[in-house]
């Protein structure tokens, strides 16, 4: 839900990082956070607990793109990928406008990516929506790691939507592919609120 | 644009600010927020000090649905107010409507009966302003035609490598 500030001139987009326990959605924020210079970025907030889990959510906003005079801010959220944790969970998704549902590659973790998408659309029919009516793409994480599965394989069980998605392979922690995830969904959303003219490539394939 | 996005236009936030700055004055509190449940600013007043009011409003928003979720887990629709309290600033949070916050920031200089009783006239007040927003036929002016390609091309860049 986006939210349009003509006084201030201002958009707001929230962009929720989705995804199993330990897949690395806090790393893919983090390394946004070291990259991006002080005028572009706000404070990072982690919720964490004591063994530097998510607790509840990690916040960033983003503020870098100008469009017909209006600025256009991004509010990324993380939510607790522990599957004990779903209320908070559910709590972080309200008003979400795009997606990013990063995925651990490892063979042994398959099966919890498979439920995290799974409890990803059952928490956003709770809000009456969907993944048909919201922009988001899937990010393969852990890619340098040996025991991992191939990427047809993954996409198979996790892009296997009528609209297949942009996806990403990624290392976050070293932040390789972590900016060509953030880029591409920040444009679907901005797309998916005010369209794009007829005749032009869009990014939801 | 769709359907569900809250659009605020220039005469709903002088209407607003009006309403929080008589809520300041009323109720001798600093700092006023109107906060979007999602976590977002809607509108501010207050005090000229550098606040971090970007992350008071993504936390504000945070604590106040967890504390909707402990209401229900008791049988509650919800808790209508959350009280923090410090020993020289305190923060009061009150339901405005179904998608929208108010959050006070106060010090000595006032009480948090008083923060609250201004409060529920404030959210009454904006209540109704939202709601008659929402109503209105969102004439969208620079944001009404679909994006250029070039347009829907902008990134947050090519970061410095590290």
């Amino acid at each position: 839900m986006a939210i349009i500030n003509y006084a201030q001139k201002v958009i707001n987009f929230k962009v929720v990082y989705y995804g199993p326990g330990v897949a690395g959605k806090t790393a893919n924020l983090q390394h946004i956070h070291k990259s991006l210079p002080d005028g572009s970025k706000g404070s990072m907030i982690s919720l964490a607990a004591g063994d530097d889990r998510t607790l509840f959510f990690d916040f960033l906003p983003l503020s870098a793109l100008t469009v017909r005079g209006f600025t256009a801010k991004f509010q990324l959220y993380t939510v607790p990928g522990q599957v004990y944790y779903n209320m908070t969970r559910k709590l972080v998704l309200r008003g979400a406008d795009g997606m990013v549902f990063v995925a651990d590659s490892q063979w042994d973790r398959l099966r919890d990516n498979v439920e995290s998408f799974r409890n990803l659309e059952e928490n956003l029919r709770e809000y009456n929506t969907s993944l048909d009516e919201m922009p988001y793409v899937i990010q393969y994480n852990k890619r340098d790691l040996e025991n991992i599965a191939p990427l047809d394989y993954m996409e198979f069980l996790l892009n296997r939507r009528a609209r297949r998605v942009p996806s990403f392979e990624a290392v976050a922690v070293n932040g390789d592919g972590v900016f060509d995830t953030l880029n591409t969904v920040s444009r679907m959303v901005l797309v998916g609120e005010f369209g794009q003219e007829k005749g032009e490539h869009r990014e939801t394939a | 644009m769709r359907l569900h996005d809250v659009v605020i236009h220039e005469g709903d936030a002088e209407k607003i600010n009006a309403v929080l700055t008589t809520f300041l004055g009323e109720s001798g509190a600093t700092e006023a927020l109107l906060i979007d449940r999602s976590g977002q600013l809607l509108a501010a007043t207050g005090a000229n000090r550098a606040l971090d009011t970007v992350s008071i409003s993504a936390l504000a928003a945070g604590a106040f649905s967890s504390t909707g979720a402990l209401a229900q887990l008791l049988g509650e629709t919800e808790f209508t107010v959350l009280f923090h309290q410090g020993n020289k600033e305190s923060m009061h949070v009150s339901t405005v409507d179904d998608q929208a916050i108010l959050l006070a920031i106060f010090g000595e200089r006032t009480t948090v009966g008083m923060v609250r009783l201004f409060a529920k006239e404030a959210a009454t007040a904006i209540g109704q302003i939202l709601s008659e927003a929402r109503a209105k036929p969102r004439s969208m002016g620079d944001l009404s035609t679909p994006l250029t390609a070039d347009e829907s091309r902008t990134t947050f860049g090519e970061p410095t490598k590290l």
